[in-house]
C-alpha cells in the first residue's frame, strides 16, 4: 500500500477534519458519476478505491468515529419497460455488449433490428458515447426520450451527459476564484444582522447606523 | 493542431507562466537545432501542451538554462534543456506542418507553400526516419480525411473521427514508461482534444468556407443554405457546444487519473484555456476574424 497521506495529498498529521476535506474533494474527482461515458472508468474506480482504503486506514488509525461517505459500488442500469418482444433477445445481447465496452459487437446487433423504437436509439447513444461521438450521442438519446418520454433510463443517460459538462464549467468557474467566499452582498447582509444584534444588546457595531 | 490550446495566463501564478514559457522557447531552440532556423516559425502553443504533458507524466526534471534567443538577442531567458518530451513534440510538430504545406499545395497552389515546403522537406525526412511510425499515423490519418471529404460527410463526429484518432495514437506513442494504463489515458485525453480542436476549428472557420466554398462538417450536418451567417451560428452554437465541453469533460476527467508534474499549468489549460476558448469561439458569432482574434492557424487545412 502507498503512502495514505500521499494518496489522499495531505501532509502527515493532518488533522481528521483536513483528512475528511481532503477526502471528499478527491471522492467528488473521481467519483463513477464523473466517469459515466468515460472508457477510463475502471481506472478511477481503482483510483477511488485506492483513496478509500486511504482513509479507512487513517480514520482507523485515528480512532475517531466511523466514516459515512463511502463510495459504494453503482448498481447496474434497470432495463427498460416497453420492449418489442421479438427482438428483445437482441436487445439485452446489444446491452451486455455495451456494457463491455464491445461497440463493434453492440452495433452489428443493433442493425440487424428492423424495429426502431426508444431503446434502439437509446442503445445506440450509448455506442456513440463510448466511442466519443458525443453529438451523434445526445442526438440518438434525444430521440430515444422524444419516443418514450416517461422512459428515465433514457433520460437518465441524457441527463448524465449534461452533467458532466455543467460539472466541467462548475470546476472552471471554481477554479478562476468565482465562487470562492461569500460575495459583497452576503458580507452586508452580515454586517447589518451584526448591527442589528449588537444593538438589540445595548451596543453598537455600525456607528452611523 | 495549430494554436488553441493554450494556458489562461492571467490565472497563471508567475512562476507557472516563467516556466510555461521556458517549455515553449526550449522547443523552438529544439526545432531550431534539429531541423534548421527557419523551422522555428511553425512552433505552436498545441505543440508545447504537447511537450509539456509528456515530459510531466515522465516525471522529467526540467533543465533550466539562461539563453538568449534571435527573436529577442539582448534579453536572456530561461529555456528548458535536454528534455525528451520537447524533443518528441518538435518533431511532431514538424511532421504536422509538412503535411499540413503539402496539403495546402494540393488545395490552393501558390508559390508560398511550396517554397516553405522545400524549406521544410530536409526537416521532415529527418523528422520521419526516427519517427516512422508516427509519420505512417500521420499520412494515414490524412489520406482518410480526404476520402471523408470528397464523399461530403455530413456528420461531424464522422469528419473528426481521423484527426481525433491521430491525435489518439500520437499522445499514446510518446510515452516510453512501463505503466501500461498510461498510453490508454493519454490516448483517451489526445482523442478528445483532438475531436476538440477539430470541431472548434471549423466551427471558427465557417465563414471563410463559405466564402471559399471549402468542405466545412457544420455546414453540411445542419443544412446551410446560404441564409444569414450570423443567423445559422447562433442557431447551432448550443447543439455543438455540448459536444465541445463532454470532450472537454472527458478529456480533463482522464488527465485527473495520470500522476503528473506540473500539475497547476496542466490544469489551467485544460480547465480555464479550453474553456476560454470555448466560450470565445462560439460567442463570437458577429465577428469578421476568427475567434474574434487572429491567433490561429486552420487546422482543417490538413486533408482538403
Amino acid at each position: 500500500m502507498r503512502n495514505p497521506y500521499e494518496v489522499l495529498g495531505i501532509r502527515e498529521g493532518t488533522s481528521v477534519e483536513g483528512i475528511k476535506r481532503a477526502y471528499k474533494e478527491l471522492v467528488r474527482k473521481y467519483h463513477p458519476d464523473q466517469y459515466q461515458n468515460n472508457p477510463l472508468s475502471d481506472l478511477a474506480e481503482e483510483k477511488l478505491k485506492e483513496i478509500n482504503e486511504a482513509y479507512d486506514y487513517l480514520m482507523k488509525k485515528a480512532e475517531s468515529e466511523e466514516r459515512n461517505s463511502s463510495y459504494r459500488q453503482q448498481e447496474e442500469p434497470r432495463y427498460g419497460n416497453n420492449r418489442e418482444n421479438g427482438d428483445r433477445g437482441l436487445y439485452d445481447q446489444a446491452r451486455i455488449y455495451v456494457n463491455m465496452g464491445n461497440t463493434a459487437a453492440a452495433e452489428e446487433i443493433l442493425n440487424r433490428i428492423s424495429f426502431r423504437g426508444g431503446e434502439w436509439y437509446y442503445l445506440r447513444g450509448l455506442i456513440f458515447m463510448r466511442r466519443g461521438w458525443y453529438n451523434e450521442a445526445v442526438t440518438c438519446l434525444k430521440t430515444a426520450v422524444d419516443m418514450e418520454p416517461s422512459n428515465y433510463e433514457f433520460r437518465d443517460a441524457l441527463n448524465s451527459i449534461m452533467n458532466a459538462n455543467r460539472q466541467y464549467q462548475s470546476t472552471v468557474y471554481e477554479r478562476r476564484g468565482y465562487t470562492s467566499g461569500p460575495d459583497l452582498c452576503t458580507l452586508c447582509q452580515c454586517m447589518i444582522c451584526t448591527d442589528c444584534c449588537c444593538e438589540c444588546m445595548g451596543g453598537d457595531f455600525i456607528r452611523c447606523c | 493542431m495549430f494554436g488553441y490550446i493554450k494556458p489562461s495566463v492571467q490565472e497563471l501564478k508567475i512562476k507557472e507562466y516563467e516556466l510555461f514559457r521556458g517549455y515553449y522557447c526550449g522547443l523552438c531552440k529544439s526545432m531550431g537545432r534539429s531541423f534548421g532556423v527557419l523551422s522555428r516559425f511553425a512552433l505552436n502553443y498545441d505543440s508545447v501542451f504537447l511537450g509539456l504533458l509528456l515530459a510531466s507524466v515522465h516525471g522529467e526534471k526540467p533543465v533550466l538554462k539562461k539563453e538568449s534567443c534571435i527573436a529577442n538577442p539582448v534579453k536572456r531567458k530561461w529555456i528548458v534543456k535536454e528534455s525528451p518530451g520537447i524533443d518528441f513534440a518538435a518533431d511532431i510538430n514538424v511532421l504536422l506542418t509538412y503535411y499540413k504545406l503539402k496539403d495546402d499545395i494540393r488545395d490552393e497552389g501558390g508559390w508560398l507553400p511550396t517554397f516553405l515546403k522545400l524549406v521544410f522537406h530536409k526537416g521532415y525526412k529527418r523528422a520521419a526516419l526516427t519517427n516512422k511510425d508516427i509519420d505512417r499515423i500521420i499520412a494515414s490519418s490524412v489520406s482518410s480525411q480526404i476520402s471523408l471529404e470528397k464523399k461530403g460527410c455530413s456528420s461531424t463526429d464522422e469528419a473528426a473521427e481521423p484527426f481525433a484518432n491521430m491525435m489518439m495514437q500520437l499522445l499514446a506513442s510518446g510515452y516510453s514508461g512501463d505503466d501500461k494504463s498510461v498510453p490508454r489515458i493519454l490516448g483517451w485525453i489526445g482523442y478528445n482534444l483532438g475531436k476538440w480542436i477539430y470541431i472548434i476549428d471549423a466551427f471558427d472557420d465557417m465563414e471563410r468556407d463559405i466564402k471559399s466554398g471549402s468542405y466545412n462538417p457544420l455546414l453540411r450536418q445542419y443544412k446551410y443554405e446560404n441564409q444569414d451567417i450570423k443567423d445559422f451560428k447562433a442557431s447551432i452554437a448550443e447543439e455543438v457546444k455540448v459536444g465541445l465541453l463532454q470532450a472537454l469533460s472527458q478529456a480533463t476527467g482522464s488527465l485527473e487519473l495520470l500522476k503528473l508534474d506540473n500539475k497547476g499549468i496542466i490544469s489551467n489549460i485544460a480547465y480555464e484555456g479550453l474553456y476560454g476558448k470555448t466560450e470565445r469561439v462560439l460567442n463570437c458569432i458577429a465577428g469578421e476574424k476568427r475567434s474574434c482574434v487572429r491567433d490561429e492557424e486552420s487546422i482543417r487545412g490538413i486533408g482538403y
